[in-house]
């Protein structure tokens, strides 16, 4: 008969006998009790090893009063989780693509930037990019000349590529259609392909693809781009000398903004742009006279494209000079008081509507916690953005005809920029700036996307030798009634 | 014959006429008289002996002018003057209880200076002095660093008090060897069995949370309050959706490495609820041998606590996951790291996996011994690990880890046996295998047997030049590091340097190790350590590409735990460097110079390189490890090997550091490879920077203490102050890279002059209180 004592964990148990005629097996059964694990899972510590559950207690040679230590719990042990858990590392190179939550840049082909950052914004319209895909081959309509067809086309491949490459994409196919459409941007430099105006290549392009992209019953309101983009116009074309006076609708797909000494404001450039004179020939007096042609907007888009009218054609120099003028732009943007009257009393129950819902996010808040406020402002925004957009995406579905849910706001929040750096619009460097559905702004500089601050997106806005806006498109933000 | 004797005097002439003169008082004509007098003898002395002349006279005029020296605070003259004449032990009989503290301060710090066999003459003098006055804690650091266990006894066996035995027990203990108290160091059988405790070190745990409970961090960080993502510009949304195998593993290290040694963490100690175990489920987020360090990584949060550490890791006892069965043996290695217990836990249970059939168990048990029993030169172990060098089947990367290991645990012992065992298992490699990278790791464990052991080296060195080429270039380096690391040698950093000077073909891997081994050998003193940051900084300019990959690993070395700022700026221009590996290498480095410190300076370089390389896995993988490193032990701990103000060198911290930058070398293959669990060999390096004060039954107290910059007091004339710039606290106390306390009270005597790690306090009987 032995004495020990036994550690385990941080107890000692003291005095415990063992039966040396017994195997220690039954030492184990003794531990049981004293300490609730099971003999097959305790672990005791004797010279030159663990204790075997047959072993000679002799051949051990366990001295009186030894202590021992026991190791071992009652614990369950761990087991693997029932479902194995993915790796990124293990998932194929596409799907890895989505997880950085933004897609590829594009590789500059020679002087190409200003065709990669025109198609990376473009590329931040999911209902641009859904139209594309639902356009086929055999939906091909006759009126659509066999170019127009191709670049849409590559514009739905090259779209897809970004979406599923890591790497940046190279846009070689998409930019021989394009200078094959449009000839004027084959121009050669010392044989060299030329450095292009984005704006012109933004316009163009969406001109094809809205013509393209017309359903085959041609009437008007199945035009995806036009009801993406476009803007209806409603003009007020007067002259004072004879007080005559008419009105014209038109429909653009951008607004622009006229850069002038007065204008240090987004807003103040539209108002500027949306007022102009004109010559022509008035009937009543039977002479050119100068009319002032005044317009408001009378339909909202979807997605509103604002162009800075930053070049202009100096005729001295000959040659197109920019207009470096800074001109802040929000990243939230408020049209309504360039709508027209019925459009305003159209938009008056859904601002109200979400006036209100802002209202009662920030009156719950302020009830919690009635400190910086300021904070909480951007904090309430951003999930009645979130609503917006999925409201969009059920609008999709359900055809445009049933606008019954959800309601144009006369609010823009900014989702893109395309800036132009450098002196003249056929020189220097075009970059795009994009939103991402997760709400980072990324800049797409060519091959290399790079994650951006939101306050520095609103840096943009000229007035030195940085980036400057050039074009920059807002997103709606609707309200559901 | 006195015609020759006037020759050669005609240079030395008051000599000269000292010596056929008079004699009488030889103070009489004043101090500039003996000065002058001691260097012609000096002289003379060096142009006798290339004659084989006698040198009597001259010395009966060294003992009058050593006597005058010593009683004339000229202890630093008279030490230089019998070192010049080879005659030291004349020393013993001239000190006094004056200036023997003031001799002994200055032979010790020469001796960092002098060519061995010198050196440890010098040591020997200063060991018997000490010994002569009683001064018995000094005596034993003298003792360690001459690495002699006869002398170890001899201070156990002259002291009677058992309190300061008790505290010689502690700096034992701190110095990380083994020693097995017997009766005649100490009588009594409790009283053993309580010291024996002490040097086993199974109090560190205890008072490692007695200092973060005082300064108050015992809260769990997690990897994320690490990174400190939300400082970065842009990425703070940027979490992603699926979880990356490589940014988990990285996440285990650092939870490790952070809340090491503190019992809780966030991720792997969470009490797991029946349903949907947390514990287990970070374990499952790493895949397969990541699941070996997550598995280790809670023997790493459990440091030192054997007991908790054990209970903790039973579970992953009964997974029949071989890499977590891996992991838990790894873990209960890395959690006894530094305590030996006479139950010999880590051998029990690790041992029945050294031969189990899945080789990455075996690696797991292998590894976790080498660190639980670095340095203990335990023979069973050596029986059992030995045979699988020269087992034909065994796969190479078992065979790396048992030589490892094997040198870890007869880390400078010089043991033959087993430096034949690894010399057959590296002659027994195919040529195919000599090229891979975990083959490094042979030579390596051979290099670990000499650690610090200079000439003992070259019957080994000798035998290595028979080795196949591919390797032996590469063994000799390691070896010839190895042996004289520590030392300062100046003639093997000029060899080492020589090596790297040559520009050679590709594929030589050999110069990677000699950068290492400049730093290796120059590490001990300030000094040497200057010039080789500055040499390394020379070899980065005309060096190749793989020099220049070794260098930052180097420069880590040197300033291990120590940020110096001009390091700091190198480094910090290395880790943006074109070739990705010296730019890797630079940042665990950064890590390895910061480790333990918190620095904030290193911590915001960090965050900017992983910001920087977020989109390069690799690179974000080192950036998080020099992460953990940074805030290891959230700032309590040190990787320094120094201790005792810069004295001693812990032999076993050596190793775990020299293997860390070893596998570094190749980081594709090793760290970044499936092996990364070799980055816990660091845990030998890891100690507690800390003081703290213990009363007679050791328990904490607290004192005040001044902590300041330590000043070199070296052949100082009057008393001058040891610290500079200092703050009061309390203790206990965190002590930086270069720093020294003193206590600010005289209520209490430290048993021992440096105050550093436990300090027993004894009541001082003719304090007043005021």
């Amino acid at each position: 008969m032995l004495t020990v004592s036994v550690k385990w964990q941080k107890k000692v148990f003291e005095g415990i006998e063992i039966d040396v005629s017994l195997p220690p097996y039954v030492f184990k059964a003794q531990l049981y009790d004293l300490t609730g694990v099971p003999p097959e899972r305790q672990k005791i510590m004797v010279k030159g090893g663990l204790l075997k559950d047959d072993a000679d207690w002799s051949s051990i040679g366990v001295k009186d009063g030894q202590k021992l230590m026991m190791m071992g719990t009652a614990d369950e042990i761990v087991k693997a989780p029932e479902k194995a858990i993915v790796f990124a590392e293990d998932l194929p190179e596409e799907e890895q693509a989505t997880n950085l939550g933004y897609s590829a840049g594009l590789v500059n082909l020679g002087n190409t930037c200003y065709m990669n950052s025109t198609v990376q914004c473009l590329k931040s319209v999911p209902e641009l990019k859904s139209a594309l895909s639902n356009y086929s081959l055999a939906g091909r309509s006759n009126d659509v000349d066999q170019t127009s067809h191709m670049l849409t086309v590559a514009t739905r491949e090259l779209f897809g590529d970004l979406d599923r490459s890591v790497n940046a994409v190279s846009p070689t196919q998409f930019w021989m259609v394009l200078r094959k459409k449009f000839p004027q941007f084959s121009q050669l430099q010392n044989g060299m392909h030329m450095q292009q105006d984005a704006e012109e290549c933004w316009t163009q392009l969406l001109y094809t693809l809205s013509q393209s992209l017309k359903a085959p019953t041609s009437s008007e309101d199945s035009d995806a781009v036009k009801a993406l983009f476009g803007v209806n116009l409603r003009s007020r074309v007067h002259c004072q000398e004879s007080g005559e006076e008419s009105s014209e609708t038109e429909s653009v797909y951008s607004l622009k903004c006229h850069i002038s000494h007065e204008v240090n404001h987004l807003h103040e450039g539209l108002k500027h742009g949306l007022k102009g004179e004109l010559e022509k020939t008035s009937p009543a007096l039977g002479r050119t006279a100068v009319y002032l042609k005044e317009s408001l907007i009378d339909s909202l888009p979807r997605y509103l494209t604002v162009q800075f009218v930053r070049f202009f054609w100096k005729r001295e120099t000959n040659q197109k000079a920019k207009i470096l003028r800074k001109v802040d732009y929000p990243l939230e943007l408020d049209i309504y008081d360039l709508c027209s009257e019925e459009l305003r009393k159209k938009l008056e129950a859904p601002r109200q509507k979400l006036r209100d819902e802002e209202g009662k996010k920030l009156g719950l808040q302020t009830k919690s916690s009635s400190k910086d406020g300021d904070v909480k402002m951007t904090d309430a925004e951003a999930p009645s953005n979130e609503s917006g957009e999925s409201s969009t995406a059920a609008q999709q579905e359900g055809a445009s005809s049933s606008e019954k849910g959800t309601h144009m706001t006369g609010i823009y929040d900014l989702v893109s920029v395309l800036t132009h750096k450098g002196r003249s619009a056929d020189s220097g460097h075009y970059v795009a700036w994009v939103k991402q559905e997760s709400g980072k702004w990324i800049q797409y500089d060519d091959s290399y996307p790079s994650v951006q601050r939101e306050e520095d997106i609103t840096k943009l806005s000229g007035g030195g030798d940085w980036h400057m806006a050039y074009i920059i498109m807002y997103k709606a933000r609707f309200v559901s009634m | 014959m006195l015609m020759g004797l006037c020759s050669t005097l005609f240079f030395q002439e008051s000599l000269g006429y000292r010596l056929t003169g008079s004699g009488g008082d030889i103070g009489s004509w004043g101090h500039e008289y003996v000065r002058n007098l001691a260097g012609e003898i000096a002289e003379e002395y060096t142009m006798r002996q290339s004659e084989e002349a006698s040198v009597e006279d001259l010395m009966d005029l060294v003992k009058q002018i050593v006597a005058f020296h010593m009683k004339h605070n000229a202890e630093t003259e008279a030490v230089d003057l019998l070192m010049d004449v080879e005659d030291l032990d004349l020393l013993l009989a001239h000190v006094d209880r004056t200036n023997f503290r003031r001799t002994c301060n200055y032979l010790t710090s020469s001796a960092k200076f002098l060519p061995g066999p010198d050196d440890m003459l010098v040591l020997d003098i200063a060991y018997m002095i000490y010994m002569k006055f009683e001064e018995y804690p000094n005596a034993l650091q003298v003792a360690l660093f001459l690495d002699n266990m006869q002398y170890v006894k001899q201070v156990f066996t002259s002291c009677t008090d058992l309190l300061r035995k008790k505290q010689f027990c502690y700096m034992i203990s701190r110095h990380g060897i083994t020693v097995e108290l017997d009766s005649e160091m100490v009588a009594d059988k409790d009283d053993r069995d309580m010291l024996q405790d002490i040097v086993n070190n199974t109090k560190l745990s205890e008072g490692y949370l007695t200092l973060a409970r005082d300064i108050e961090v015992m809260e769990a960080k997690t990897p994320e309050d690490i990174y400190k993502a939300h400082l970065l510009d842009g990425r703070a949304s940027s979490g992603p959706s699926v979880d990356s195998a490589r940014q988990n593993l990285a996440a285990t290290f650092v939870n490790a490495f952070v809340n090491a040694g503190f019992g809780q963490d966030k991720l792997m100690t969470v009490p797991s609820d029946a349903a949907s175990g947390t514990a287990g489920n970070w374990l499952f987020k790493n895949k397969e041998h990541g699941k070996t360090s997550a598995a280790a990584s809670l023997g790493m949060i459990l440091l030192w606590d054997v007991d908790a550490g054990l209970t903790q890791l039973d579970k992953y006892f009964h997974s029949t996951d071989n890499p977590v069965l891996a992991g838990a043996l790894l873990g209960v290695g890395i959690n006894n790291c530094g305590i030996k217990s006479d139950c010999d836990p880590a051998l029990a249970l690790l041992g029945e996996y050294i031969d189990n059939e899945d080789s990455s168990v075996r690696i797991g048990a292998i590894m976790g011994l080498g660190i639980a029993y670095a340095g203990s030169q335990n023979d069973q172990l050596r029986s059992s690990l030995s045979p699988i060098l020269n087992d034909a089947k065994a796969p190479l990367d078992v065979i790396a880890f048992a030589a490892l290991s094997l040198g870890m645990i007869y880390v400078g012992s010089c043991n033959e046996e087993v430096a034949q065992s690894i010399i057959f298992a590296l002659m027994d490699r195919s040529e195919a295998q000599l090229g891979d990278a975990l083959t490094r790791f042979l030579p390596l464990g051979l290099g670990l047997l000499y650690l610090g052991k200079e000439e003992s080296v070259e019957a080994t060195a000798e035998v290595s030049k028979t080795f196949n080429e591919k390797i032996r270039k590469y063994c000799d380096m390691t070896l010839l590091s190895c042996a004289y690391a520590g030392t300062g040698n100046v003639l093997k950093v000029q060899d080492l340097l020589a090596q790297c000077g040559e520009h050679l073909e590709k594929g030589d891997i050999h110069q990677g190790p000699a950068v290492l081994g400049i730093a290796m050998v120059a590490m001990s003193e300030e000094l040497g350590l200057d010039m080789a940051i500055r040499s390394l900084e020379r070899v980065l300019q005309y060096g190749e590409q793989n020099i220049r990959r070794a260098v930052p690993l180097a420069l880590g070395l040197l300033c291990i735990s120590n940020p110096k700022v001009n390091v700091m700026d190198t480094l910090s221009r290395l880790s943006h460097d074109t070739d990705s590996e010296v730019a890797m290498a630079a940042i665990i480095s950064l890590g390895l110079i910061g480790a333990g410190t918190n620095n904030a300076r290193i911590a915001g370089m960090l965050r900017n390189l992983s910001s920087y390389y977020y989109k390069d896995a690799s690179l974000l993988f080192c950036v998080r490890i020099a992460q953990g490193f940074v805030h290891m032990g959230k700032g309590l701990l040190t990787l320094s090997p120094f201790h005792s103000e810069r004295l001693l060198l812990s032999p076993t911290a050596l190793a775990g550091i020299v293997t860390l930058l070893h596998a570094c070398l190749d980081m594709k293959s090793i760290i970044l490879g499936k092996y990364h669990y070799v980055l816990y060999f660091i845990v030998l390096a890891m100690q507690p920077r800390m003081m703290l004060t213990v009363d007679e039954n050791l328990k904490p107290i607290s004192v005040p203490v001044r902590v300041g910059q330590a000043v070199d007091v070296v052949g100082q004339a009057g008393r001058p102050k040891t610290i500079t710039g200092f703050q009061t606290h309390s203790t206990p106390v965190l002590l930086a890279a270069g720093e020294r306390a003193e206590l600010a009270t005289d209520k209490y005597i430290p048993l021992s002059p440096i105050l550093e790690g436990f300090i027993i306090l004894k009541e001082n009987p003719d304090y007043r209180e005021e």
